[in-house]
């Protein structure tokens, strides 16, 4: 693999959030008192826990995930996430359905990114059967992965500021999401559940006008993200509440095995498009944001930091779309022209028996992951020769990003549980699948 | 219109078969690529290493003895030439038909930039295996789910609970090639269950201690094929009474 | 749920007159308020109180997966739910009116659905958003609740997965259009009969419209090397 050149980006930002001259607003942190503030003779006041219960039916767990805290007044001893209220047994359900029709199953684990679902999954079948997907095909899946990047990074802002009370911003996030919903309607037909990939290609190219809409939305993104920034970077609320919150190091990130801007902002500068690039990702000019501090400050400075990224991946891979078919020229995969199967008896034979009996895989096996905007999404697919999948694993990384939550926030304050949840950028639909 | 003959005699001829007929048999050792890791396990553990296989062109697979599990999954972190820091996925495969159960351990390298993948066959009647939640963290719920979905039991795992199902779900382990899709229950019967559920349910026993602690009295849910009523005979002596 | 959506025409047909021939009770005034049959006055207090109802709906946004986001968006400025009267979301079950159950709901989920349904005061009603919530969707399996109709009393079915955000405010149109015909005089409170720990319908019931149909029957494991259809497990059909 050629050495490539990894820049990281290093903030100048002041740790202290001083605004401006005289009068302005000093970042004072919570220190613990010494000593003994309750003495023991007051045993009930002083020393009781308390068990609350947040979740499952929450508005800020962000799905249905449930804690058990053990509190001393405000301080968290100890948490517990229970998961499972939304396990859907999609791997279950995989193994009754053939290699395509599992495609809109992965729309509805991740529904935040729903395309780069679709896209690993087909990128992990087509590695174990050993298909090439053609040159548009790769750059179109390059273009609407990082798209949707940015969507789910738009949400996750959105209702990260909404738990820490900025509502505004979750107004700014959504109508911006809006733009890149009109997007997947017009080449999915759907909105959140696009099921847009198919083994050895797509559904269908890209409409006409569909790339004049996406570059209008890249060119005038910035100004939405400048203004959000203005709202939330150097708001001294803002920092007080994430700066040196929710930290956690390098070593343990690694042994938690949380991935994507989690990791990164402990000073791990793992990415899987740097590390193990798929689809040219190592001809793309980008950049990969590593924090220093792992606390939630730099989680999002590291998601605002990789939408830009996003739409200069964008760019370049909108300028490079070449011409030429979509979908792979493999009959073994993809269905005749609707022309040819009308026509002719063979193609209609073909195209019969590709639907009803779907498409078959050799025996083998392929674990392949993808940079998702959650983390390393890892697709694991067993094939004994059929048309149906033996196993179907998915590695949700939110599944392992929540698991390191106590390990965060133990010895830290109840709202800080929630700022801490929120910036690990769960789904629970990949949680519980 | 040869194309599409072509295409349809691919689609006739298909895949050369399936393990129910015919055992999975590797290449000789000699046509495979060479990886690193697979030479220094051989020659540090010997007999506990099992087959080399090289799967979708790249990807490297090892079986290993299921005694020896915990010893070289922690020699894959700690030795310096090998640093597998990164657990990147642990899970269970069943091919059915009373085949034995493989638990896979995916690993990735940060240093080394190297993947490998290390299998490890159960027999049916004995899902028994080491845990490695010591050795890296990311394992405590990724062996929960092995546990929950395929029956494993993991050893020497500080919280062997189930984590996506119901604590006392009683229809067995889902991902399992026995278990029907729709569960063993009718649905009238499963949401019974469920609906009889008490909320006390749902705590883990470290909770629940807790709870005992501050006068609380809460049932023993760790027990399978519970009816989702207290347990009162496992409740501390003084507080059988609610 | 008791609600019962009455016009209130007279027996011989000849549709509401304010002055009735005694009414049920005998004693009561004719169309006064309690008399049984509706007056003038009756009908107004209740589209008087309908229309306070219906134009302040309050959700209590229930929401689990891909539903709950086009719940969100639909809440959003784009389109906006706040023109509804909905501008306030209730979390907390206790001031809600509206349970909006945005996404698939498991087993494990049931009871708390179950006890937040039960939470909430009277007058409620509620909007299965989405085709999970309906019937149990793509996801007929060991875990999913095949329908919250069999665990709470469902008013509007949103069909869509997930349905768009006018495909929810069509659903919430539909509730304000039951209770623009509700008599809220005369069933001032609904006969609410849950009985804890089992489901709303009856167990045959429920096996009934759980049972797999259609396609699924067909969805079995069988490895490509025989045709789909050919050999069936018994088990898939038992449900």
């Amino acid at each position: 693999m050629p050495e490539t050149k990894r820049r990281t980006v290093v903030y100048n930002v002041t740790r202290t959030a001083e605004l401006g001259g005289e009068g302005g607003l000093v970042h004072a942190p919570i220190v613990p008192v010494e000593g003994e503030v309750f003495g023991d003779a007051d045993a009930d006041f002083g020393g009781e826990h308390m068990l609350i219960n947040i979740g499952p039916q929450h508005p800020a767990t962000h799905g249905v995930l449930r804690l058990v805290l053990e509190l001393d007044g405000e301080t968290v001893i100890k948490c517990t996430p229970h998961i499972g209220y939304l396990h859907s047994s999609f791997e279950k359900l995989g193994e009754y359905r053939d290699w395509n029709q599992i495609v809109p199953l992965t729309d509805r684990m991740d529904y935040l990114a729903p395309l780069i679902y679709n896209c690993a999954y087909a990128m992990a079948v087509e590695k174990m059967m050993g298909i090439e997907v053609t040159e548009r095909c790769k750059v179109v899946r390059v273009i609407i992965m990082e798209m949707d990047r940015i969507f789910s990074h738009l949400l996750w802002l959105g209702t990260t500021a909404i738990d820490l009370g900025a509502f505004t911003v979750f107004l700014y996030t959504f109508q911006e999401r809006e733009r890149i919903y009109n997007l997947h309607e017009a080449y999915t037909g759907a909105r959140i559940t696009t099921s847009a990939t198919r083994i050895g290609g797509m559904m269908a190219d890209l409409p006409a006008g569909w790339i004049e809409q996406l570059k209008e939305f890249v060119r005038t993104f910035p100004n939405t993200l400048a203004e959000v920034e203005t709202l939330l970077t150097n708001n001294a609320i803002w920092l007080g509440r994430t700066q040196d919150v929710g930290v956690i190091s390098a070593e343990d990130a690694v042994n938690f095995g949380l991935s994507g801007a989690n990791l990164r902002a402990s000073g791990v500068s793992y990415d899987i498009r740097k590390d193990r690039p798929y689809y040219d990702y190592e001809t793309y000019d980008f950049d990969v944001p590593v924090g220093e501090h792992g606390d939630i400050y730099d989680r999002y400075l590291c998601r605002m930091e990789e939408m830009r990224q996003s739409l200069r991946l964008l760019d370049q891979a909108i300028n490079r779309l070449p011409g030429g078919p979509i979908n792979v020229d493999d009959p073994r995969v993809i269905l005749p022209s609707k022309t040819a199967a009308m026509n002719d008896m063979e193609s209609m034979i073909h195209h019969f028996k590709v639907v009803m009996e779907g498409v078959r895989a050799p025996v083998g096996e392929s674990w392949f992951s993808v940079e998702s905007s959650k983390g390393e999404l890892g697709m694991y697919v067993v094939s004994d020769g059929g048309s149906k999948p033996v196993r179907w694993r998915v590695r949700g990384p939110s599944f392992i990003n929540i698991a390191a939550l106590p390990h965060m926030i133990e010895g830290a304050l109840l709202s800080d549980v929630i700022a801490v949840n929120a910036s690990l950028d769960i789904v629970l639909g990949e949680i519980d699948r | 219109m040869s194309d599409f003959k072509k295409g349809l005699d691919a689609l006739d001829s298909g895949p050369t078969g399936s393990p129910k007929e015919t055992p999975r048999v590797a290449p000789p050792p000699e046509d495979l690529p060479p990886h690193p890791t697979v030479e220094a396990l051989r020659a540090h553990f010997g007999a506990a290493v099992g087959r080399h296989e090289v799967v979708a062109g790249d990807e490297h697979i090892v079986y290993i003895d299921s005694a020896e599990n915990l010893e070289v999954l922690r020699w894959l972190r700690d030795d310096p030439d090998q640093r597998y820091d990164f657990l990147q996925d642990l899970t269970a495969i069943d091919y059915g038909n009373n085949v034995s159960l493989q638990v896979v351990y995916q690993l990735w390298s940060i240093p080394h930039q190297r993947n490998i993948r290390i299998k490890i066959e159960l027999p049916l009647d004995r899902l028994e295996l080491d845990s490695v939640y010591y050795v890296w963290r990311a394992s405590d719920w990724l062996e929960r789910e092995v546990y929950d979905m395929f029956g494993v039991v993991f050893r020497g795992h500080p919280d062997m609970r189930r984590i996506l199902m119901p604590y006392n779900y009683a229809e067995g382990h889902p991902l399992r090639k026995d278990f029907p899709l729709r569960g063993r229950f009718s649905r009238a019967e499963q949401t019974r269950r469920a609906l009889s559920l008490k909320v006390e349910d749902h705590y883990s026993p470290a909770e629940l201690e807790v709870a005992t602690r501050l006068g609380q009295t809460l049932p023993d849910v760790t027990t399978e094929g519970g009816s989702g009523q207290p347990n009162r005979a496992l409740a501390p002596p003084g507080l059988g009474g609610m | 749920m008791g609600l019962k959506i009455n016009q209130g025409d007279g027996p011989d047909g000849k549709g509401r007159l304010p002055i009735q021939p005694g009414g049920e009770t005998g004693d009561a005034q004719p169309g006064g308020l309690f008399s049984g049959s509706p007056g003038f006055l009756t009908t107004r207090l209740d589209a008087m109180v309908n229309w306070s109802r219906e134009n302040s709906l309050w959700p209590m946004p229930f929401g689990t997966a891909c539903c709950a986001i086009e719940m969100m968006a639909t809440a959003a400025s784009r389109y906006d739910l706040a023109r509804f009267g909905m501008e306030r979301m209730s979390f907390s079950p206790r001031q809600a009116d509206l349970l909006i159950c945005a996404g698939r709901v498991s087993y494990k989920m049931a009871p708390i659905l179950r006890r937040i349904w039960e939470q909430m005061p009277q007058p409620k009603w509620s909007i299965s958003m989405g085709a999970c919530a309906s019937s149990g969707g793509v996801f007929d399996v060991y875990s999913m609740v095949q329908g919250i109709d069999t665990i709470i009393p469902v008013d509007v079915y949103v069909p869509g997965c997930p349905p768009r955000p006018e495909g929810l405010i069509y659903g919430i149109l539909m509730i304000q259009e039951k209770i623009r015909r509700a008599t809220p005089t005369k069933d001032w409170i609904a006969d609410e009969d849950l009985v804890e720990g089992l489901p709303t319908l009856a167990a045959e019931t429920v096996d009934l419209i759980t049972a797999p149909f259609g396609n699924s029957t067909n969805q079995n494991r069988s490895s490509g090397l025989t045709s789909t259809g050919a050999l069936m497990r018994p088990s898939d059909r038992r449900p």
